[in-house]
């Protein structure tokens, strides 16, 4: 009953629908395309007569009813409040050819036969174009590209070179066959010292040894070593410490210039992937990171994911000072850390006064999340549950648990909706040329290959003079579709998830690699703000492995399920790698 | 209440002589005629999101649709599905704000 176009579903016209259509030809909806009114900029579109126009019902004279449909064929309006009240299924009884209606007060197509929505490329065009017309009133647009060009937000922008990840399958020659043959070891050999007791041992599980409340350092380097394209990146030999230190050596041999996160990371994959089994210690890698942020050097206890940036920012350094060639943000050409990390978030704020909305890119390497407030929706789960109607509410209540569980999708729903910027903190708003209050809506432009969410757990309080954090637990899916959340979906439904005319946009482009991702591990925080424990569970062949400082176990999922996240790494599913898919058949 | 001003527009082709509005159309049309309706149509459209009523709604008609198929539920039934629970779970403290911003209305457009 649907159609793919562009990749975005739109459901089938009903018979009446498709019928009226043959028989009014060209611009069907025409006749109210005059009569859409948008009260104030953004707002949900009205057809009226007159804007002030209070619709009624023609057979009844009621105007409070909460639907009112008018005809499109004679734009007589009626109510529609099954079953008492249906004088627009009565219209279309006694009037063939009279089916379709519109929502007086949504501007949504309906057919009163059919009694359900259906859906209109020209009509939602028309809405669209109604809309939008309030909101770049003043530029002056050419008649045919205005949809294309000029609606709030899409602006066309310079087809960017797309970065393709292609896999391609690895066919080594005789010679390479014979070093491959020399260099791989069973894994049945491996020694002690990790308490994995069956014989499948997954490549790369190593410990790593605690120098000093670095469990904040061990827990992100386990994840980062189990990243898919940053492993394959090193062991590829992308980036070896050998050539790297010839190159700077050849420079200038300063100290600085031998400092290279990258060479220390490399090194660390090379010890961690070995098969050697015993805990490593990463005091190298620690005592470069120290260097960079010296700030952060000590035997404190440091947060994680300020770690993880620092650390990205650092390998980002060494390499951007020596390839010194301008690149686009969030292009994820200048290193490695920003290739597997980097995304593009836009933000868009709209004036309320006048709808001019201004729209801003800044690259990202990860996304914050607040958890929700605590007071969220109370007293309403008593209520609720004393309405069970039918049986299917049973199910619906029971997968909304008591309404106050947190999860990521709630946070990344809350990350990406429209929020009234306060009085206190007015935006600049170019076309009026005051200062208006506000409305900003973030989105995703450009998905990472990598996903890293960080939850705000630690709330620091300057005006309070304390710090604390947030035990509150979230739930968290294994596959995450990040589809909703992009800026094509976000602007899309701003219109009311009208079927959009710009087919092929450009910006649909850059994500055609798949939105599904796929959790491979996840760092948690047990314990208060200043003495606390990061862990991290990794998934590999399709287990899961708590990786607490030297000790690696295998877990089961419900373990990690339960377990209080605070940093979660999603790789794109077409990214991770088959192996991984393998235990899952037996 | 003098009629002449309070009389609602007469529908075309048809004279109803007889017809009184009732108290609640008055309202309803003062509402709408001074823009009071609209504001608090948003104001009760933010309350809603804020407290994650409208995501509970959308999370209840999501999983009727999955448990239905896409293709056998109508708007109508959405609209059967929630109306009782979406009435009874909106918050008191929105409930209240709001009944105060008519009163005050009421008050100010001296009926």
């Amino acid at each position: 009953m649907s159609s793919e176009i562009n990749g975005q579903v739109s459901p089938q016209p009903c018979p009446h629908l498709l019928d009226f259509r043959s028989r009014n030809g060209f611009k069907p909806f025409r006749a109210f395309q005059d009569l859409i009114r948008v009260k104030r900029p953004g707002g949900l579109p009205a057809i009226r007569r007159e804007i002030s126009e209070v619709p009624r019902c023609c057979t009844c004279e009621e105007s409070s009813r909460s639907r009112l449909y008018a005809c499109v064929a004679c734009a007589a309006v009626f109510c529609y409040a099954p079953p008492l009240h249906s004088h627009a299924s009565a219209h279309a009884l006694s009037n063939p050819g009279h089916e379709i209606a519109i929502d007086v007060d949504r501007a949504e197509l309906f057919c009163c036969t059919c009694r359900d929505q259906v859906y209109d490329r020209d009509f939602d065009a028309a809405v669209v174009f109604a809309q939008t017309v309030t909101i770049t009133a003043t530029t002056s647009t050419s008649g045919c590209t205005v949809m294309q060009c000029n609606i709030a937000g899409f602006q066309p922008e310079n087809l960017r070179k797309r970065r393709r990840v292609d896999n391609r399958p690895c066919s080594p020659d005789s010679r390479e066959h014979v070093i491959i043959g020399n260099h791989l070891f069973s894994l049945h050999d491996a020694t002690n010292a990790s308490l994995i007791s069956s014989t499948e041992i997954p490549w790369g599980l190593r410990g790593l040894n605690n120098l000093g409340n670095t469990c904040f350092m061990n827990s992100v380097l386990q994840a980062l070593l189990h990243t898919p394209p940053l492993r394959s990146y090193f062991l590829r030999d992308r980036h070896h410490r050998y050539y790297c230190q010839q190159k700077n050596g050849a420079i200038n041999g300063t100290k600085s210039s031998r400092l290279c996160l990258a060479c220390d990371m490399e090194a660390m994959f090379s010890a961690v992937f070995s098969g050697d089994r015993t805990p490593y210690s990463p005091a190298k890698f620690l005592y470069s990171w120290w260097q960079h942020s010296a700030n952060l050097a000590s035997y404190e206890q440091q947060d994680a994911h300020e770690f993880f940036i620092s650390m990205l920012d650092g390998i980002h350094e060494k390499v951007a000072k020596e390839k010194r060639k301008s690149q686009s943000p969030g292009s994820g050409d200048c290193c490695s850390a920003h290739r597997v990390f980097s995304g593009i978030l836009r933000s868009d704020v709209m004036c309320i006064v006048c709808g001019f909305t201004s729209t801003t890119y800044d690259p990202c390497v990860d996304i914050s999340l607040d958890l929700e407030p605590n007071q969220g929706v109370s007293g309403k789960s008593s209520s609720a549950k004393s309405h069970n109607s039918c049986n299917v509410e049973a199910d619906c209540m029971g997968s909304n648990q008591n309404s106050g569980i947190s999860t990521l999708k709630g946070c990344l729903e809350r990350f990406t909706r429209a929020e009234k910027l306060g009085s206190d903190q007015k935006f600049f708003c170019q076309k009026c040329e005051v200062r208006q209050e506000s409305l900003k809506q973030m989105s995703i432009r450009k998905l990472p290959l990598v996903s890293c969410f960080h939850i705000k757990r630690f709330e620091h309080s300057s005006i309070q003079k304390m710090s604390r954090k947030v035990d509150r637990y979230l739930q968290f899916p294994f596959s995450l579709d990040m589809a909703p959340y992009l800026s094509s979906s976000i602007l899309r439904s701003r219109f009311g998830n009208r079927i959009l005319p710009f087919d092929g946009d450009e910006q649909d482009a850059s994500n055609e690699l798949s939105s599904e991702f796929e959790l491979f591990a996840i760092v948690t925080h047990t314990g208060r703000l200043d003495a606390g424990h990061y862990v991290t569970y990794l998934r590999l062949s399709n287990q899961w492995y708590k990786c607490d400082d030297a000790w690696i176990t295998r877990v089961n999922e419900s373990i990690v399920l339960a377990a209080q996240g605070y940093m979660m790494f999603y790789v794109q599913k077409v990214l991770s790698y088959k192996a991984s898919e393998k235990q899952a058949a037996s | 209440m003098k009629h002449s001003v309070n009389r609602p527009p007469t529908p075309d082709g048809v004279v109803d002589q007889g017809k009184e509005p009732t108290l609640q159309e008055i309202i309803n049309i003062k509402l709408i005629e001074s823009g009071e309706k609209e504001r608090l149509m948003e104001l009760l459209r933010e309350r809603l999101i804020e407290c994650g009523w409208k995501d509970e709604m959308k999370a209840l008609c999501r999983a009727y649709i999955k448990k239905k198929g896409r293709n056998n539920v109508t708007v109508d039934d959405l609209v059967h599905l929630i109306t009782p629970k979406g009435r009874a779970s909106i918050p008191d403290s929105i409930k209240a704000e709001l009944l105060q911003r008519i009163r005050s209305f009421l008050v100010s457009t001296a009926l």
